[in-house]
């Protein structure tokens, strides 16, 4: 619900599954004079509340050779809420992670590729990857603890075939390590969605139990019928809907929908469609990130 | 030969930091009372709720008391029970008297449900509480005094309502006669009892049906006392709704300004929202007002409408935009599992709070408290709720077990992002 607008700081060198995009291309970063504008001019136009709120992504923020001027040119132009959307890595030094919470940084988009080293590590290409990350967000909150600063963490999963059977363990190692959103982001266009929806439906519930909010992009309410809550439609896009369920979809346009009135048990039995999955995902990216 | 006075402890849990004011109340007017002067000796345990029970039963014993008195809240009650257990096993002779908001509406159902409780008071305790230590000091008749609920020849009995304190005046001050001790941010204070307000979920009103109000000489002696208690520099009023009249706003922020001038503050008042314009804002600023604490509970029809809420949403935003120009944080408060609500209604306040930015948003669960319409109407309403102590709502027809939890869940993530800034 909390929105933040995206400055690129560069392009390349983020955590992606290396079946899906290939090898990970070098990161490139932009002049920190030119995204300290975009910064500026981001926050100068801010029309809603809460905020205004700055995500920096794109590439590795903590890469940029200028970032302590990036942030600084954010806390300058009164941003309320200020978001690196990292590995972590960096964060493993405490001189990182507490320079960045003293600086003003209060969100992480930290983004895992599963949860364990064997599907982590391995789509990601590095070993040890995983532990190392995971020490960073550690390193990150328990320097927020001490300093007494209120933090927000969110665990981002973009969710492929190659990564699916791991989202229950993905959501225990992001609660494990201390966020407190988890973001499932359906990004993959060839994803069996038929054989993938039980595994984000488990972990939604391994988030819930443990008291995290496990939240889904890119899959359509029909499709997760009794979790239609995680859907990021409901908590961000839909004023006041009621059953059922696609009442207002994003697929409305194309979609048919579920029949009016339709139990959660009917809807379960529907048969996601193959076009479906692609759609879900183009509208997905359509709609553009939302931290 | 003199007799031994009564020992009576009288113990509240409380949340960290906090003194009990009920008890406070209770002991002022006690020791007040001339039947019992000499013949009871008063002890106060204010401790907090996350000491274990069998420590603060530890403590409770080791004042050998006749009798154990115990301010209830639906917060601090299993502890309370469990306490009442073990000083009940250790120490028979001693009478178990509970009251408080958790005990005094369900009187009956609590003294079936726990034998070692002796007697509860119900309602306003002040005089009733009195009149029953005169009566065990004495050796007397329990069952003589009104406004309890006992047990009495194996049966469980009530006796007739009291009537309700006519002149607030009449209850000696906590803090003016020393029985309390002003601490920094702890320190309340009561200006009226009763509430505007028919909420169908809140006790807040007691039952009592009609607004008393201290004098405004007892309300100022009571303010100037513990503004200028040493260490204090914060302080809070219990007052169900501080704006009550505009008039009364006026007499509090004059009273308050030469406390405000020494940079004394006030925190979580509770007002309502929809009357503060930005002359309001501004007459609470200067009664030094920090942070407040409002609505709007729900903002959906259905459930504003089952708990008699009032709600003009251009008015509620009206009232945060003014305090955010005064520089007056506000906690804007919901409730999941309203009667009426399901979990879309619910995010779709969270929305409209979020899009207010008002400092702090705060979300809790439906608790079904005894003596509330809602406690009186669950079956009828469809609620599902904890019999036990804080009872929790389960369920409702408008949203299940699994989607009252997720709710819950995604408030808190909620909560901690909005918190998050700079």
């Amino acid at each position: 619900m909390i929105r933040f607008a995206d400055i690129l700081v560069g392009n390349g060198g983020q955590v992606r599954c290396s079946r899906c995009h290939g090898e990970p291309q070098p990161a490139s970063y932009r002049p920190a004079e030119e995204i300290a504008r975009e910064i500026s001019m981001a926050c100068a136009l801010w029309d809603g509340m809460p905020g205004p709120n700055i995500l920096l992504t794109g590439a590795e923020p903590f890469g940029h050779p200028e970032l302590p001027a990036l942030v600084a040119a954010a806390t300058d132009a009164h941003c309320r809420r200020l978001c690196l959307d990292t590995d972590a890595l960096a964060l493993r030094s405490p001189q990182n992670a507490g320079g960045s919470l003293m600086a003003g940084v209060r969100h992480l988009r930290w983004t895992i590729l599963g949860g364990t080293p064997g599907v982590h590590d391995a789509l990601y290409g590095e070993p040890g990857a995983l532990d190392a990350s995971v020490e960073g967000i550690r390193s990150f909150a328990s320097i927020a603890s001490d300093e007494a600063l209120s933090i927000s963490v969110t665990a981002v999963v973009p969710v492929c075939r190659h990564n699916a059977h791991d989202l229950p363990a993905a959501a225990g190692l992001a609660v494990d390590a201390g966020v407190d959103r988890i973001l499932l982001h359906v990004e993959d266009g060839g994803l069996d969605l038929a054989s993938a929806l039980p595994w984000m439906s488990a972990a939604c519930d391994t988030g819930v139990v443990n008291g995290v909010w496990v939240e889904v992009e890119g899959v359509p309410f029909c499709l997760l019928p009794g979790y239609d809550l995680h859907v990021a439609d409901a908590v961000r896009e839909r004023p006041g809907a009621k059953t059922p369920l696609c009442a207002t979809c994003a697929l409305d346009r194309v979609c048919a929908g579920a029949p009016a009135g339709a139990s959660a048990d009917q809807l379960a039995t529907l048969s996601p469609p193959p076009f479906a999955a692609r759609l879900a995902v183009s509208v997905s990216r359509a709609r553009g990130v939302d931290a | 030969m003199a007799t031994a006075p009564l020992r009576c402890a009288m113990l509240a849990l409380n949340s960290p930091g906090y003194r009990s004011l009920a008890l406070g109340y209770l002991r002022a007017y006690a020791q007040s009372d001339r039947r019992l002067a000499g013949r009871v000796a008063f002890e106060t345990l204010d401790l907090d709720t996350d000491v274990d029970p069998w420590w603060v039963a530890w403590r409770v014993l080791g004042l050998e008391p006749d009798v154990l008195a115990v301010s209830v809240t639906c917060w601090n009650a299993r502890a309370v029970y469990e306490v009442c257990r073990i000083v009940a096993s250790v120490r028979p002779e001693c009478a178990i008297v509970l009251g408080g908001p958790e005990v005094g509406p369900a009187a009956a159902e609590v003294l079936a449900a726990h034998s070692e409780v002796g007697v509860i008071v119900r309602g306003e305790g002040e005089l009733t509480f009195a009149d029953l230590l005169a009566e065990l000091a004495g050796g007397g008749k329990a069952w003589r005094v009104d406004g309890i609920t006992l047990r009495r020849s194996g049966e469980i009995v009530a006796t007739p309502d009291r009537a309700l304190v006519a002149n607030l005046d009449d209850l000696p001050s906590p803090y003016l006669t020393g029985v309390l001790t002003p601490v920094d941010g702890g320190a309340y204070l009561e200006t009226y009892r009763g509430c505007p307000h028919r909420c169908a979920y809140c006790f807040e009103g007691k039952g009592y049906g009609r607004i008393r109000s201290f004098s405004d000489e007892r309300i100022a002696a009571e303010i100037d006392f513990v503004a200028a208690a040493p260490g204090v520099s914060t302080f809070s009023f219990i007052d169900p709704v501080f704006n009550l009249t505009g008039e009364r706003l006026r007499m509090l922020a004059a009273r308050m300004a030469p406390h405000v001038a020494r940079g004394v503050r006030l925190h979580t008042i509770e007002v309502d929202i929809e009357r503060i314009d930005p002359e309001a804002a501004a007459v609470l600023r200067s009664a030094g007002v920090a942070s407040v604490e409002t609505g709007p509970q729900t903002i959906g029809a259905g459930a504003l409408e089952a708990c008699h809420r009032p709600f003009n949403a251009e008015r509620f935003v009206a009232g945060v935009a003014a305090l955010r120009q005064t520089g007056i944080s506000c906690e804007c408060d919901l409730i999941v599992g309203l009667p009426g609500d399901d979990a879309y209604d619910f995010l779709a306040g969270l929305r409209f709070v979020l899009a207010l930015d008002p400092g702090k948003i705060q979300s809790s669960t439906l608790h079904v408290l005894p003596g509330t319409e809602l406690w009186e109407r669950a079956a009828e309403l469809g609620l599902e709720f904890d019999r036990e102590p804080p009872h929790e709502v389960i369920a409702t027809p408008g949203i299940g077990f699994r989607d009252l939890r997720r709710a819950e869940v995604l408030a808190s993530s909620l909560q901690t992002a909005y918190r998050a800034r700079i």
